[in-house]
């Protein structure tokens, strides 16, 4: 704060709290209607009820969705984040040339539309006559994961102290050795963080799924099926409750990466 | 870390075999389907041109022309909006920061399908919007264009997308020199000169790269303008999908998404080259 500013602190701080209130708002907009009591969204709100929570613990439909929205967010995760991490290693190990055209070139599929990703290999695996499933859709998540990732480990890999890899070695350790005795260790809350990325990511995601699932519906395609006819009001039970449930992974996943710093003295 | 670089290639391998097989070798495929052709809901192998000629009919060159000018506005309106709040997080924000970049972050959590979706409920007739403007008194009648418009697609991708931009500007901003600042104002700059000449230049590469992730993700929509543009509104993504989806025509759809990447490429290039002119570091 030194002196004179161009526009007031004040301009500014109101400007950032109406652009923070329309990045919010209509998030609650959701979570209110998941609690109106009438068939309809449509403001002013009726009364308060529970019911469109109970339609979907009721609903089978929904509930397999959910199991399987979980199944592929699980699978994708162990993917992407083995992968992911192993490549990072990799990565910060490998010569600067490889660096040069590996870094870019693994990062594409998060630098390509969705939609892109998931017609891409609908189309191959059609040019293949492989049967849809959920474990193509699995392939198709931890194609878009894998990236995100190896962003997240490299950023605490780059703040690790090369001179305790030096010194294993010097003490004997071989280099897998390295990796798993040390290395893990210290990169735990990035890979933890990252793995949560990669869960949640898997979890939302609509447009690969669409594209690349057989006739199983995940949690996303489901919603995403519902709202071709109309809106209802489980729609905004179901979005109030995935949006819990990502965003209390999302704080963990923050927590843990930005505690890495506590470990590393 | 930069020692032993013979043992990098197995810890390199999956990833990069899952990328070849899973992402490079299916976009390869594409780019081969582009000049088959379809016959009897059949892809017959064959080199025909004829789907990419079929983009220049006035109806595909419109959507394409929209798609892009869409992706361009939005990306405009991210960067006004979005830019003063990065500032004022990077520059001027101490105590709340952390908790105030949580609540810009807390959004990107939650998907695009539900943040799309949020807006049906917001900008619809008897939506929130239209509720709040007729208590106040501004509007008798609900206002029928927020809805099913050009407009509520640009409304939903600057929020799904916006704090793409604030992030990246937000880190360049932040690790900016105020010796350089200082500098400015000692040698008689205003506030305003110091930040044409100083600070907006030095965040090129923030914004360009800000540009980027809001851009891509805009051009390649296919939820949002599905959910909220109606029928008149079609974007690319929306045709890309019924070929694949509706009509079996994965010839033409393929070049169509191709033609996406492409001018998506070329905007991308366009921008890293703007962050990267820049005499100092």
């Amino acid at each position: 704060m030194t002196r004179g500013h161009g526009i007031g602190t004040f301009t500014l701080a109101a400007w950032t709290a109406l652009v923070v209130l329309f990045l919010l708002l209509p998030l609650f907009v959701i979570v209110a209607f998941s609690f109106n009591d009438s068939d309809f969204p449509s403001f002013p709100m009726r009364g308060l009820t529970l019911k469109w929570y109970w339609r979907f613990l009721e609903s089978e439909e929904l509930l397999i969705a959910l199991w399987n929205s979980t199944l592929v967010a699980f699978a994708t995760m162990v993917l992407a984040t083995t992968f992911g991490t192993l490549a990072a290693i990799g990565l910060a190990r490998s010569g600067s040339r490889t660096q040069k055209y590996m870094r870019p070139m693994l990062s594409t599929p998060m630098m390509t539309p969705r939609l892109v990703v998931g017609i891409a290999l609908l189309n191959m695996f059609n040019l293949l006559s492989m049967q849809l499933s959920l474990l193509t859709v699995i392939v198709g998540h931890t194609v878009v994961a894998v990236p995100y990732v190896i962003l997240v480990v490299t950023a605490r890999l780059v703040g690790l102290d090369p001179r305790i890899e030096e010194a294993a070695t010097d003490l004997g350790a071989t280099r897998t050795r390295v990796i798993i005795d040390i290395l893990l260790p210290l990169l735990r809350p990035a890979v933890f963080g990252s793995a949560l990325i990669a869960f949640t990511l898997s979890f939302d995601e609509v447009v690969v799924t669409f594209f690349t699932t057989g006739t199983e519906n995940t949690l996303p395609t489901t919603i995403w099926a519902m709202l071709r006819y109309g809106i209802t009001p489980e729609i905004n039970a179901v979005s109030t409750l995935t949006m819990i449930a990502t965003v209390a992974l999302a704080l963990g996943a923050e927590v843990m990466i930005r505690n890495g710093g506590v470990h590393r003295r | 870390m930069r020692t032993g670089r013979s043992g990098s290639v197995p810890l390199l391998t999956p990833a990069t075999a899952w990328f070849g097989l899973f992402f490079a070798l299916p976009i390869a495929a594409m780019v081969v389907v582009s000049f088959w052709m379809v016959t009897d809901y059949k892809l017959v192998p064959t080199f025909t041109l004829a789907n990419y000629t079929k983009l220049a009919q006035p109806l595909y060159l419109s959507i394409i022309v929209r798609t892009f000018a869409i992706a361009t506005i939005v990306t405009i309106l991210a960067a006004l909006i979005g830019y003063p709040v990065a500032y004022y997080l990077a520059r001027r924000l101490k105590r709340m920061r952390v908790f105030v970049l949580t609540l810009i972050v807390l959004p990107l959590w939650t998907s695009y399908l539900v943040r799309s979706f949020a807006w049906m409920l917001v900008l619809g007739t008897s939506g929130a919007l239209n509720w709040f403007l007729q208590g106040i008194g501004v509007t008798d009648e609900p206002v029928r264009w927020f809805l099913y418009s050009e407009f509520a697609v640009i409304v939903a991708l600057v929020h799904i997308y916006l704090p793409f931009f604030i992030l990246p500007v937000f880190a360049v901003l932040d690790k900016l020199d105020h010796r350089l600042l200082e500098a400015s104002s000692d040698l008689g700059a205003g506030p305003w000169t110091t930040f044409w000449t100083v600070t907006l230049p030095l965040s090129r590469p923030g914004i360009s790269t800000g540009c980027l992730l809001v851009f891509i993700p805009a051009a390649g929509s296919y939820v949002s303008p599905e959910l909220l543009g109606g029928p008149s509104v079609l974007m690319i993504g929306s045709v890309i999908a019924q070929q694949f989806g509706l009509v079996f025509e994965y010839a033409f759809g393929s070049a169509l998404a191709l033609t996406l990447m492409l001018g998506i490429l070329v905007v991308a290039l366009g921008l890293l080259r703007i962050g990267r002119v820049q005499g100092l570091k």
